[in-house]
């Protein structure tokens, strides 16, 4: 008997049962998984290929910051807070020097104002682009990975000319920023400000960044497995995105026009123009869309910024030991993210007496079990990247 | 921007009958009696829709490391929910004083679902009874963890070990005494030592 005439036996003797029993069974996603951004872990009891019940276990990468930083100085927390979300580093320690210098009563020169604008916005960028990139690599196109990430090192390139970092920047002090590194001036009293020729490398890098954007318009939003593999999956209402705390593009996707840019004042936001992109539906596809547009906007913004950058000092006048009167503050900015925010408690004294770290992330994945619930699997991983979290920034 | 953070707090004050109300630093904020938390968000909700998070702190006269407060109050654990709006840029703190020897304060998850997680960070943290929480167990930390780690008399171990590493402390530093009476940097000047 051939193997042929084997199978051909075996499968006319098979039974269909109409009635399938299908238990449901329990699929373990993660911690280590390309997808997961991290370490996180999905706990999925499916009943075929739908999923009837999630769990995320996340604590994988916690670091204790709120802990930490009740043992530490204000100056020594920054170094802490860029760790939180590693994609945008320079952009968490915004909102927690902003919140320090309120306490103290004092407040950051124009110019290292605007300094600090152009880096949340340039970290904006380089967190976007990492999505833009990624998240088609997640849906199976490689390609786009190799355009938006090539402008992303420049982007970060330009970060790290400035503050030394590329992903851990430390740039911010108390009452302003520090003296850049790569000014070249070997005499240490000369002030040491922006490298030189950064204002030109900016304008060109955006020029560059728009460009890519516009790439990626054509590679990506036109291509037919990748508006079916987002389309209409992984829709989140606009009210349950709110009671669950979901910010930022993954808010705005939802048709919720939400920037903390526009109603905050922790940066000068309002001497530039620029525009607050929504989604219609809240799936999948609007949050990639939001994105690309919120890159425009970010460029748009670092353009404007460049061109009005004023002179100044870069330090306000403070005392080399930054004491910190009593009261309790919030300040929140808006991240790639979402919305960031530092709740510090000041009992006086050097260090805070609680800080409560608010972090985008943490709400934004806080709604997949009510996300995922019902979804098939093949879709777990495009509704996944879709949030664009970054573990640190869950797990602080 | 419409209304000053002190108006916002004065106004969610007189609207849920909040026992207190301050705006400090911008920050708004109302102090309601426990036993009143659930009410009062559903009340906040329409106008404040959107959960921002939700976290505890442990007000105490002796701490394990750190610094204790320096006029020492009332020892006990005040819950705090921040809510705001869309676009409008109110936002408010909702406070809560809970005692430390039965610190339980009923569940927000069934006003807002986002409370959950948080609820259970702060559960396991702080070692505080969310009463109604459909699922309480712990979020961050392993299963078989003791202690509660953000209490004041929870010890941070490696600062136990070594107060902290090297001498970098600028306070400590001899030629820094004076640093209070006016040894101010100036904004030119570079830090030292990095």
């Amino acid at each position: 008997m051939t193997e042929r005439d084997f199978r051909a036996m075996n499968l006319s003797e098979v039974q269909v049962s109409v009635e399938l029993v299908t238990p449901d069974v329990t699929l373990n996603l993660g911690p280590q998984h390309p997808s997961t951004h991290g370490v996180l872990r999905l706990i999925a009891k499916v009943d075929g290929e739908v999923i009837n019940e999630i769990d995320p276990v996340i604590g994988y990468m916690h670091r204790g910051y709120e802990k930490l930083a009740e043992v530490r100085t204000y100056p020594q927390i920054t170094a802490l807070v860029n760790r939180i979300d590693w994609v945008s580093g320079f952009a968490n320690e915004v909102p927690f020097m902003v919140a320090t210098e309120r306490l103290v009563g004092v407040e950051a020169p124009e110019r290292a104002q605007y300094i600090r604008l152009i880096l949340a916005e340039m970290a904006r960028i380089s967190s976007h682009l990492m999505f833009l990139s990624s998240y088609p690599l997640e849906l199976g196109a490689a390609t786009p990975l190799m355009y938006a990430l090539r402008e992303r090192e420049r982007v970060l390139d330009l970060i790290e000319g400035v503050t030394g970092g590329r992903f851990h920047p430390n740039f911010n002090r108390v009452g302003g920023v520090k003296p850049a590194a790569g000014a070249g001036s070997d005499q240490k009293k000369v002030v040491q400000d922006l490298p030189e020729g950064f204002l030109a490398e900016t304008r060109e890098a955006m020029r560059t960044v728009l460009a890519v954007c516009d790439d990626m318009d054509e590679l990506v939003v036109g291509n037919e497995i990748f508006l079916e593999r987002t389309k209409g999956i992984g829709i989140i209402p606009a009210e349950r995105a709110l009671e669950y705390g979901v910010s930022g593009p993954n808010l705005r996707a939802s048709g919720v026009r939400f920037d903390i840019r526009k109603t905050d004042d922790y940066l000068p936001y309002s001497k530039f123009e620029f525009e607050v992109p929504i989604g219609a539906v809240g799936d999948c596809f609007d949050r990639y869309m939001v994105r690309l547009e919120e890159i425009r906007q970010a460029a748009r913004i670092v353009i404007q910024a460049v061109d009005t950058l004023p002179s100044g000092p870069l330090q306000a006048k403070v005392p080399r030991v930054i004491k910190v009167p009593r009261g309790e503050i919030y300040v929140r900015a808006e991240n790639p993210k979402g919305e960031m925010g530092y709740h510090i408690v000041s009992e006086g004294g050097r260090g805070p007496y609680r800080l409560k770290i608010r972090s985008a992330s943490f709400s934004n994945i806080s709604i997949l079990p009510w996300l995922l619930k019902g979804q098939l699997v093949p879709d777990i991983i495009a509704i996944l990247g879709s949030l664009d979290f970054v573990l640190g920034d869950v797990d602080r | 921007m419409t209304a000053s953070p002190s108006e916002i707090a004065e106004r969610y004050a007189a609207m849920v009958g909040a026992d207190s109300f301050s705006a400090d630093h911008g920050t708004a904020k109302i102090r309601v009696a426990a036993s009143r938390w659930i009410e009062v968000h559903e009340a906040l909700r329409t106008d404040l829709p959107f959960f921002s998070w939700l976290s505890a702190i442990d007000w105490a006269a002796e701490v394990a490391v750190g610094d204790p407060p320096e006029e020492a109050g009332e020892e006990r654990y005040e819950v705090l929910s921040r809510l705001s709006d869309v676009g409008g840029g109110a936002g408010l703190i909702v406070s809560t004083d809970i005692s430390k020897s039965d610190p339980r304060v009923a569940s927000l998850t069934g006003v807002f679902g986002g409370a959950d997680w948080h609820e259970r960070e702060a559960a396991e943290m702080f070692g505080i009874l969310f009463e109604g929480h459909p699922h309480l167990v712990k979020l961050y930390l392993p299963d078989g963890f003791e202690g509660y780690p953000l209490r004041k008399t929870f010890p941070l171990l490696s600062r136990e070990v070594k107060p902290w590493p090297g001498t970098v402390d600028v306070e400590d530093m001899p030629a820094t005494e004076n640093v209070e009476a006016g040894d101010e940097a100036g904004g030119a000047e570079p830090e030292d030592g990095e």
